[in-house]
């Protein structure tokens, strides 16, 4: 499990955050001692860091700046300050990303895990492939692959597939699934979710697992 | 500075002069003096009052007629006096004195004023940072217990955080100051943005939103192009037709100098009456008041923006047929000399 750091001052949103967090299987900590920001970081050695800008004592930016002389810790940048001169500042003292309050929670997902993806090769799979119990997944040929048989995926069941993978034995809602389209395609409506996840319940069943993905009624799919 | 109007203006001491000759000429006739002594005379009088008059006229004429000039030649005409060399005559010195006094109350006023306007500027854009505390809280929250809060709560957060923006951009868009950065940006990672922004509101109105080719490099900021790009889209959601394919279809033309965005719709267009005021401040026009919910901001604030870019926004409609709108962003020559 990847240990995400919350650097943020407002209780409220720390403890959404964490809970948000800790429903997408990641494990949640936040910065208690702001005056030792950087000591308490390097201690916990967290995956990931999401740090806000306005922080008490000590600057987001100057923190990031102090951090990158010890530490490469992936950072996200996440700030109410909605300016493309604060967001090259801070891609130039080493942030990862750069996300904009108020976020969508959705985003903010698929960009830590986008983040983690390119920091950490290691990241669930080994190179370009993911697996699903005997089946094999290379994303960057697009195909699922078992005792020999390929079957071909489109950009969108790839999206799909490789985003119900990542949170294999949870519900994931068509809102999830929506968003992890939309960021990366350009545009994609209810019925074409609906078909792609036909379409690729049908390739499954070809290669032999016909019950892969469960809906849930009312809640969106499961991969099990 | 006009010689008959000046002689106009001087013309009571030609009255006085005229009027004193004659005196002159009585007393001369009345101590029976010599004719030659009154002609010669009469020669030097004339002489004397030409240059009497003439001679200040030359005097003033180089120093009025610069001022004059110079004060309609420039477009911010209150910095003329920059532009003098003091005058040798008392009068102009007068005048040089109350024009310099005159513009340095100005400029102490102009200064003040400009201060109040970025304290209220830094006021404003402190306080979008402060409301958005409370406004991420409550997307979360309404994101982690989906039980109590539908989409609708989402969609009206959409909307808060929508006004909010627009606050924050009008602010930015109206000040002198520099608050943006033209860096090569990829045109598609904008459009994308817009539409994952809106994506809720795009869904719920069944509206198809289609984006044709649009990878190319545009030298522009990035965040001031996806809000005034947010603004059209929102547009296109607010005044979409009740029809089954209603779409929002997003392309790029490119010439040689400037590359072309394009964002059209097939919503309930706008009259032609009122198509020439859409960019106006305020304007909400018949669209606006039947569906009640504009403020007549959006365009303008657009519109602003894309000045201060260098972009040119232009829009075509026909009433309930389509909207256009044109985004038009130049190439490197122009940008050569700016960075």
């Amino acid at each position: 499990m990847n240990k995400i750091m919350i650097v943020e001052d407002e209780e409220l949103i720390c403890n959404e955050l964490s809970q948000l967090l800790e429903n997408n299987n990641y494990e949640a900590i936040i910065l208690n001692d702001f005056k030792n920001a950087l000591n308490e970081i390097l201690e916990v050695l967290p995956d990931l860091i999401l740090l806000d800008i306005n922080i008490p004592f000590i600057n987001g930016e100057a923190l990031l700046q102090n951090l990158r002389k010890e530490s490469n810790i992936p950072v996200i940048m996440v700030t109410s300050i909605n300016s493309e001169m604060d967001e090259a500042l801070s891609i130039s003292y080493g942030a990862d990303d750069y996300i904009i309050k108020p976020y969508n929670p959705n985003i903010l997902l698929l960009r830590i895990g986008a983040v983690l993806k390119r920091t950490k090769t290691n990241y669930n799979t080994n190179g370009n492939e993911l697996t699903y119990k005997e089946l094999k997944f290379d994303f960057q040929k697009g195909i699922i692959k078992k005792d020999g048989i390929e079957i071909e995926l489109t950009k969108n069941e790839m999206i799909i597939f490789s985003y119900l993978l990542n949170n294999q034995n949870k519900i994931v809602t068509r809102d999830e699934l929506m968003t992890a389209l939309w960021d990366n395609t350009y545009y994609v409506n209810e019925n074409a979710l609906t078909v792609n996840i036909s379409r690729l319940r049908n390739k499954l069943k070809e290669i032999g697992y016909a019950d892969a993905i469960d809906t849930r009624k009312g809640l969106g799919y499961i991969l099990s | 500075m006009k010689i008959g109007a000046y002689f106009k203006d001087n013309l009571y001491k030609l009255l006085i002069f005229i009027v004193c000759y004659v005196f002159n000429l009585l007393i001369f006739f009345a101590f029976k003096v010599e004719k030659q002594v009154i002609i010669s005379s009469s020669f030097l009088y004339i002489v004397c009052f030409l240059l009497i008059l003439l001679i200040p006229y030359f005097r003033k004429k180089k120093f009025y007629d610069y001022l004059l000039a110079n004060t309609l030649a420039l477009d911010k005409s209150y910095l003329v006096l920059e532009t003098l060399s003091k005058p040798e005559f008392y009068e102009g010195e007068l005048l040089y004195q109350v024009l310099y006094e005159i513009n340095k109350s100005m400029n102490e006023n102009v200064r003040l004023i400009e201060e109040h306007l970025q304290d209220f500027k830094e006021y404003i854009e402190m306080w979008i940072h402060e409301v958005k505390i409370p406004l991420s809280t409550l997307v979360l929250i309404s994101n982690n217990h989906k039980e109590q809060f539908d989409k609708k709560t989402k969609l009206q957060l959409k909307r808060l955080e929508d006004y909010v923006d627009q606050v924050l951009y009008y602010a930015r868009s109206e000040n002198a100051e520099k608050d943006y950065l033209i860096k090569e940006i990829d045109l598609s990672k904008v459009i994308k943005n817009v539409g994952l922004k809106n994506m809720d509101a795009i869904l719920e109105n069944k509206i198809d939103y289609i984006v044709e080719n649009v990878s190319y490099k545009v030298l522009t900021d990035s965040k001031w192009l996806e809000f005034i790009l947010g603004q059209i889209v929102n547009n296109s959601i607010k005044y979409k037709r009740n029809i089954d394919n209603s779409y929002i279809k997003i392309s790029v033309q490119e010439t040689q100098e400037e590359t072309i965005l394009i964002i059209e719709d097939n919503g309930i267009g706008i009259k032609n009456s009122d198509l020439k005021q859409v960019f106006d401040k305020s304007f909400t026009g018949e669209n606006g008041r039947n569906i009640n919910k504009s403020t007549g901001m959006g365009l303008f604030i657009a519109k602003n923006m894309c000045k201060k870019l260098g972009h040119k926004i232009d829009i075509e409609s026909i009433y309930n047929e389509y909207t256009k709108v044109y985004i038009t962003l130049a190439k490197n020559k122009y940008y050569d000399v700016l960075r």
